[in-house]
């Protein structure tokens, strides 16, 4: 899996999780918080994210993630380890 | 989950349970907490004290099962009114003459004289119409906010905000949405776009982690502007601010701005319980939708006595907050001297941060605790995973001799292993 097929998961993730929001307007290089969502829906989209893409990467790591595309990164980082 | 990589965990990874059994935990999970690196850590978690919450106390600390005189810098009481012989008097009085529990709701039969006298002498405190109490300080925030809000609503919260206001959002049914910690330009932005729906902003008057206060100048403009009312939460601040201790608002002169004033009776009051602050109207409509007050047994009249004795204890002059005033003054300028970072705290809240390493946080609380000092380690997900931390309560009952015997041991163990200080010790303490 690609990077961007890994952007495809978490956007899926964020859409399912927050109203009035479409595919065509989330930007990688924002945030989700600039989207509207809060700490518990990062947390849904995140866990559902991992489950899917079946890897767990510590919250610990995470913490200094500032865009959907970091966390892709992040998320690559830890499927190719 | 590797063991290389076991330390790197938190409970922030386990929150979602994926085991197919709904009566065990995730496996995972199981196997993380079983190991002894992690199970260290969870030791420092109810640890039963063996007396009273004062500063000289005893402790069975849980990670060698001993048990040890300590100096608490833990507990939260602030005013030294848990142990108060006026307010312990008060409550074996009513103890005598109510006995143990309410025994029922508010609503039906929990409600006895003493509550009613202490709500309203709450509410004529804090200057508003009317109070309502609660069992828990959790249960009033969330009581509170399920009490005023509904899906369709939204709940917008400081993001340094204490759980039971995320979890009153949750039962309300409203959209949670958070700014930055203290920034009123984040605030305009998330008020902005919540625009014509129903809104509450929710701060707290000292941020319980990090001891700083609420920007509430800056933030009651922004709410001001935008036509939002503010949802105080003095949990850490009552009786300790402004010039006849009701909080933050008065700190600030800024009262006339807050729309609903809440507190807690566990902390400064030296009991347990909550409290809610506001218009006739509102607590009247409150009451009557939050589960929290509705469906939970009313507080123990024989507490309800003793809370109304540390209210009159604390408020007939500033003698106790002035002690605690000069107690948090003498203890910051021992700690500034070790070089120790305390982040922004402005108040009894003072937390020393000691940065990432979970291992080596640990290893100081370990030292710390042998040496006879109860110092609660706060760890990450409950802080950020870069600014772990030890977070020190100054209560008005600790004594200069107290605070320098804690200020050795802190150097000893916390300042030297991080460099803060040479081997020459502490300058100018």
């Amino acid at each position: 899996m690609n990077k961007e097929q890994i952007i495809e998961v978490i956007t899926r993730n964020l859409l399912e999780n927050l109203d009035d929001l479409d595919a065509e307007t989330i930007d990688p290089e924002a945030s989700m918080r600039d989207y509207g969502a809060n700490s518990l829906d990062i947390i849904e989209v995140v866990s559902s994210s991992m489950r899917e893409l079946k890897i767990k990467v510590p919250r610990s790591e995470l913490a200094d993630v500032q865009n959907i595309s970091q966390l892709a990164d992040k998320f690559l980082e830890h499927m190719n380890s | 989950m590797n063991d290389r990589d076991i330390l790197k965990y938190s409970l922030a990874d386990f929150v979602y349970n994926d085991n197919p059994d709904v009566l065990s935990p995730p496996e995972d999970f199981t196997a993380w907490m079983d190991d002894p690196r992690v199970g260290l850590a969870y030791k420092f978690f109810e640890q039963p004290l063996q007396a009273a919450p004062t500063p000289r106390t005893s402790l069975r600390g849980g990670v060698d099962g001993v048990t040890r005189d300590v100096i608490n810098l833990t507990s939260y009481n602030y005013l030294g009114l848990s142990t108060h012989p006026e307010v312990v008097q008060a409550a074996k009085d009513a103890l005598d003459l109510y006995g143990v529990g309410a025994s029922g709701a508010a609503l039906l039969s929990g409600t006895f004289d003493q509550h009613e006298l202490f709500a309203a002498e709450l509410a004529s405190f804090k200057q508003e119409e009317a109070c309502v109490l609660f069992s828990s300080g959790l249960g009033g925030n969330m009581g509170a906010i399920q009490g005023m809000l509904q899906k369709g609503d939204v709940l917008v919260i400081d993001d340094k905000c204490h759980k039971s206001l995320i979890d009153g959002a949750t039962l309300s049914g409203a959209r949670l949405a958070s700014f930055k910690h203290n920034d009123a330009n984040s605030l305009d932005e998330v008020l902005t776009r919540h625009k014509g729906k129903r809104i509450l902003v929710a701060i707290e008057g000292v941020y319980s982690m990090d001891g700083d206060l609420a920007d509430l100048p800056a933030i009651a403009d922004v709410c001001d502007a935008h036509g939002v009312p503010i949802y105080l939460d003095e949990a850490h601040s009552t009786l300790l601010f402004g010039e006849n201790g009701r909080g933050i608002g008065e700190h600030f002169g800024l009262e006339d701005k807050i729309g609903v004033n809440f507190g807690t009776l566990s902390k400064s009051f030296g009991g347990v319980g909550g409290f809610v602050c506001a218009s006739r109207a509102l607590i009247r409509y409150m009451k009557c939708f939050a589960s929290p007050f509705q469906f939970s047994c009313a507080l123990p009249p024989s507490i309800v006595a003793a809370m109304r004795k540390s209210l009159e204890v604390a408020t007939r002059d500033s003698t106790l907050r002035d002690q605690m005033w000069a107690n948090v003054a003498y203890f910051r300028k021992n700690l500034e001297a070790l070089n120790l970072d305390l982040g922004d705290s402005a108040s009894q809240v003072i937390p020393i941060i000691i940065g990432s390493s979970g291992e080596q946080l640990f290893t100081m609380a370990m030292e710390a605790q042998r040496r006879g000092l109860f110092l609660q380690p706060i760890d990450f997900p409950a802080v950020e995973a870069h600014a772990r931390r030890f977070r020190i309560s100054v209560s008005s009952q600790l004594s200069k001799e107290d605070i320098d015997e804690a200020c050795n041991i802190i150097e000893d163990v916390i300042a030297r292993p991080l460099g803060t200080v040479g081997n020459s010790g502490r300058a100018g303490a």
